[in-house]
């Protein structure tokens, strides 16, 4: 899931000082998921802006709200009226969330509360890390299910880089040598052999990304480039 | 009004709900006495009772045989808490529902034990003209002349009659059915309905040689009514006791009072197979009650017209007969002799149905009056209705007050021409398992159950053998409830299956499906509420104390102090008294208490809420970890009060506002740390947000 993280209160003060009256509204699906952005993150975040602007004088309203997904032009109807209403949203939603937003209510500012971080997995309670940076051109069924992409800090795609020493990466001694990983899966699953093979060439996608697909699509595409 | 003659039906109850015959919610009332709301736990209790003193006092408890904590530890002493709620100078403030119109219907009850006076007080607020009569001098039925006084006094009794007889019913004692009036007189003055709860008041022979022509051979029945109508009857030096059940116990320990210096309890079978109560047998061996299982008797040995002795053999335990208990078989050549003065016979007693067998139809061997369903209670004869001892054999109280009220709402029906509900099928759920890993996981807490005064001072009297629980003992055994279907429940719809559920449960109750359906056991669930705090969307609801519930409370309380309001929070766990609030209201009027089952409860935005609604402080105050069935979730808490801190320090107001202490071992509060906190927040002068 994508995974993000709330910004800092100091600088969702400085971004919504001016805004007039605000709406925070939460998504729950990954921003929820990963405990950053579901009604309990919104009420907590509402609170202390009210308090912030009562202290200050600032008369503007804050309300608070949450969506399913604020990707999601179905889940947005719903709320429509309420952002209406307001002069700007925080929205604790990922980039692709606080985009649709905009695009939908293009008179309304909408503001991000989190910053969005990478596609990742939780390792423990309060642990997220980072597993795959969407390169589009995935390898990991030659990688023994380890991203060199997103695991290597170079990025490296055919090798270890000769840098690590005992395991670890020479970026940080904290990290591990993404590589050294994959060569002792591969080992594990019989598959060395990948790595004698010839030279990985990767097909870089360029941005911004566009999935097309034919078979569902129902006449022309709805959304510009 | 409906709520005092509850419709008995067996549903999704909590186990101690579902096992009483009359579906007490004991899970309420153990739930009230835990908050301090004694009054209210009375209130819960009488409202469907009419006998809570005598049911707190003897009740067999069948709610404490279900009760889930049992399947922990030991179960819930809820007959003790149930005495503790009854015995408060609060049930004095308790106004019960007052009669229905006047239904211009006559009725007559036949008996005053539970099952009539049940019977009576219901059919009376349905309104109904109720009279009872009685055929002692004095009402109570087996209440008043079965039970002795050291276990359930008479002035108790008395109290709970009159208020009964104060909803305009009346009771004529002195009137035997049938000899004084027959049934069909009753009609004729009027009456359009009988209930008859004659009680089974008469002791069946033992039939063995010598019962009959020997002085110093009684039945337990005339023993117990002359001890009970303190005619002090004569006992001898050595007394034995035919019989296991309740009265043979009661017989026993009443000769032990009189003066009997060698009591024997003569039971064909074993301990296990003891009809009477676990805890009544224990007090009687305590009180030097001396029990002889696996001997029958076979012959009451006399001299001069006097018993000399009983002659005995022994018995060994052979097949399950109907029963389903293992029938005794005597072992041949196992004769002995008892050396005894005095032999009371209490081997169970049928209904005295003598007087109106012409009447109505009994059974052929234990005189019961037959009913068509044990639902309905109607007899063979129309208008005619029966229930308690006179039907099933001698039984228990809150089993007679079940047919009494179950009665009520047949005569009720019956009065207004309508049909009687369709028997209900009682089938007794099989009790819920807790598996073995949630039995580890759950802390054992001591029961505090019944405390009895020293045996020394029993023997001197009839005096009662229990006495009442104090408030602190009281209320730290009705927190030992474990919440049975109080707890998380899951809203399909909002869910997200995120798992934080799964992975904030102290137990491990929340599971997962294959396709991220996350379902929560709300048996096993202790309502201690981390998920529901803790879900990032808000879709999981807990029903002991909601999170919405207390947001509210939180808004109210800290809003509604104009100067300087402290929001404190306490847990119930603490070891404090209803007094101790008082106290702090009236000494620390700035302080607004707000009590919780475990401050693990508080959310961040909780505190945030306080000071946003213009709180100048919070204080926290956590119960002893010793008391705390979940300690280790107190570490969650500190740090979202330390969120909250960091919050408030970013806004300016000083993280200071926010206090935590610990609750002394007795007490709300420690007197000088609570100035310390005081001084903190007052130094920090009033909220900007007031």
């Amino acid at each position: 899931m994508i995974i993000v993280e709330r910004k800092s209160l100091e600088a969702l003060e400085e971004m919504t000082k001016d805004c007039g009256r605000l709406l925070v509204l939460g998504c729950e699906t990954c921003s929820a998921m990963c405990l950053a952005g579901g009604r309990r993150q919104v009420a907590e975040l509402a609170s202390a802006i009210r308090m912030e602007r009562k202290m200050s004088q600032n008369q503007d309203e804050v309300i608070e709200d949450a969506i399913a997904r604020q990707c999601e032009s179905e889940f947005i109807d719903h709320v429509k009226d309420r952002v209406a209403g307001c002069d700007a949203v925080l929205s604790l939603a990922c980039g692709a969330g606080v985009q649709t937003m905009a695009h939908t209510f293009p008179d309304v500012l909408i503001l991000p509360a989190v910053d969005t971080k990478f596609i990742g997995s939780e390792a423990e309670r309060g642990v997220w890390k980072e597993m795959c940076m969407a390169c589009g051109d995935c390898v990991l069924g030659r990688t023994a299910g380890i991203c060199p992409v997103t695991r290597c800090a170079k990025g490296l795609l055919n090798g270890a880089c000769g840098g690590a020493s005992e395991g670890k990466c020479e970026v940080g001694k904290e990290r591990p040598c993404a590589w050294q990983e994959i060569y002792h899966a591969l080992k594990r699953l019989n598959m060395l052999h990948y790595l004698k093979e010839k030279p990985q060439v990767k097909n870089w996608p360029v941005h911004p990304g566009k999935v097309v697909r034919e078979d569902l699509r129902e006449g022309e595409a709805t959304t510009g480039d | 009004m409906q709520d005092n003659t509850t419709n008995i039906k067996h549903n999704d109850y909590p186990p101690c709900k579902a096992a009483c015959p009359i579906l007490t919610d004991a899970r309420e009332y153990v739930q009230l006495i835990a908050e301090r709301r004694h009054e209210e736990a009375f209130a819960s209790i009488r409202k469907l009772n009419p006998l809570p003193s005598v049911c707190g006092r003897i009740c067999t408890h069948p709610c404490e045989a279900a009760c889930r904590r049992g399947q922990v530890d030991e179960p819930i002493a809820i007959a003790t808490l149930k005495r503790f709620a009854c015995d408060g100078s609060w049930k004095d403030q308790y106004r019960g529902a007052l009669p229905a119109k006047p239904s211009g219907h006559k009725v007559a009850v036949v008996g005053s034990g539970p099952a009539g006076m049940a019977a009576a007080h219901d059919l009376a607020l349905l309104g109904h003209d109720v009279t009872i009569l009685e055929a002692l001098p004095i009402l109570g039925g087996m209440l008043r002349v079965g039970v002795p006084a050291y276990r359930l006094p008479k002035d108790v009794l008395d109290e709970e009659i009159r208020a009964i007889l104060a909803l305009g019913i009346e009771a004529k004692t002195g009137v035997r059915l049938g000899e004084d009036i027959k049934l069909a007189e009753l009609f004729e003055q009027g009456y359009k309905a009988v209930f008859l709860a004659i009680g089974a008041h008469k002791d069946r022979k033992l039939g063995i040689p010598g019962e009959d022509a020997l002085a110093g051979v009684v039945s337990a029945v005339s023993f117990l009514r002359e001890v009970n109508q303190e005619q002090n009857p004569k006992v001898g030096d050595k007394v034995a006791v035919i019989g296991g059940g309740n009265t043979a116990v009661d017989s026993a320990r009443s000769a032990r009072r009189l003066g009997a210096n060698e009591v024997h309890m003569v039971y064909r079978r074993t301990l296990e197979e003891m009809p009477a109560a676990q805890q009544e047998i224990e007090d009687a061996v305590r009180e030097g009650v001396q029990t002889s299982y696996l001997t029958s008797p076979l012959e009451i040995l006399g001299k001069d017209g006097k018993v000399t002795g009983l002659k005995c053999i022994k018995n060994e335990l052979g097949e399950p007969d109907a029963s389903g208990r293992r029938s005794p078989k005597p072992v041949p050549g196992s004769e002995f002799s008892l050396d005894v003065d005095m032999v009371i016979a209490a081997i169970g007693q049928v209904p005295d149905s003598s007087f109106i067998a012409e009447e109505i139809e009994v059974t052929d061997r234990r005189k019961q009056i037959i009913v068509d369903g044990a639902y309905t209670l109607v007899t063979t004869q129309p208008g005619v209705f029966a229930g308690g001892d006179a039907v099933t054999g001698p039984a228990t109280v809150v089993e007679a007050i079940s047919a009494g009220k179950r009665a009520a709402i047949s005569i009720d029906l019956y009065l207004r021409g309508e049909p009687f509900p369709s028997s209900e099928s009682a089938e007794a759920k099989k009790p819920a398992m807790l598996s073995s890993s949630l039995i580890d996981k759950t802390r054992k807490f001591p029961r505090c159950g019944k405390q009895g005064i020293p045996i020394n001072q029993r023997l001197k009297g009839f005096d009662e053998v229990d006495a009442v629980l104090s408030e602190d003992l009281a209320t730290k055994e009705a927190l030992r409830c474990l919440h049975c279907y109080m707890g998380a429940q899951v809203d399909r719809e909002k869910c997200v299956s995120c798992l934080t559920c799964v992975r904030v449960c102290p137990l491990g109750i929340p599971a997962t499906s294959k396709m991220g359906e996350i379902t929560i056991d709300p048996f096993a669930c202790q309502a201690c509420g981390m998920c529901a705090l803790e879900c990032p969307v808000r879709a999981i609801e807990i029903n002991l104390h909601s999170r919405g519930e207390l947001a509210q409370q939180v808004e109210e309380s800290a809003g509604s102090n104009q100067d300087g309001a402290i929001l404190g929070f306490f847990d119930y766990h603490g070891d404090f008294g209803a007094g101790d609030v008082t106290s702090l209201r009236e000494n620390h009027p700035s302080i607004t208490p707000l009590f919780l089952f475990g401050l693990r409860r508080i959310d961040t935005s909780h505190l945030l809420t306080a000071f946003e609604c213009g709180a100048d402080g919070v204080l926290l105050a956590t119960c002893r970890p010793d008391a705390d069935p979940f300690p280790g979730e107190t570490d969650r808490l500190k740090r979202r009060v330390n969120d909250a801190r960091s919050v408030l320090d970013f806004l300016g107001l000083d993280g200071d506002r926010l206090q935590v202490v610990d609750m002394p071992e007795r007490g709300l509060f420690d007197e000088g740390q609570i100035t310390e906190v005081m001084k903190t927040i007052t130094e920090l002068g009033p909220s900007p947000l007031r």
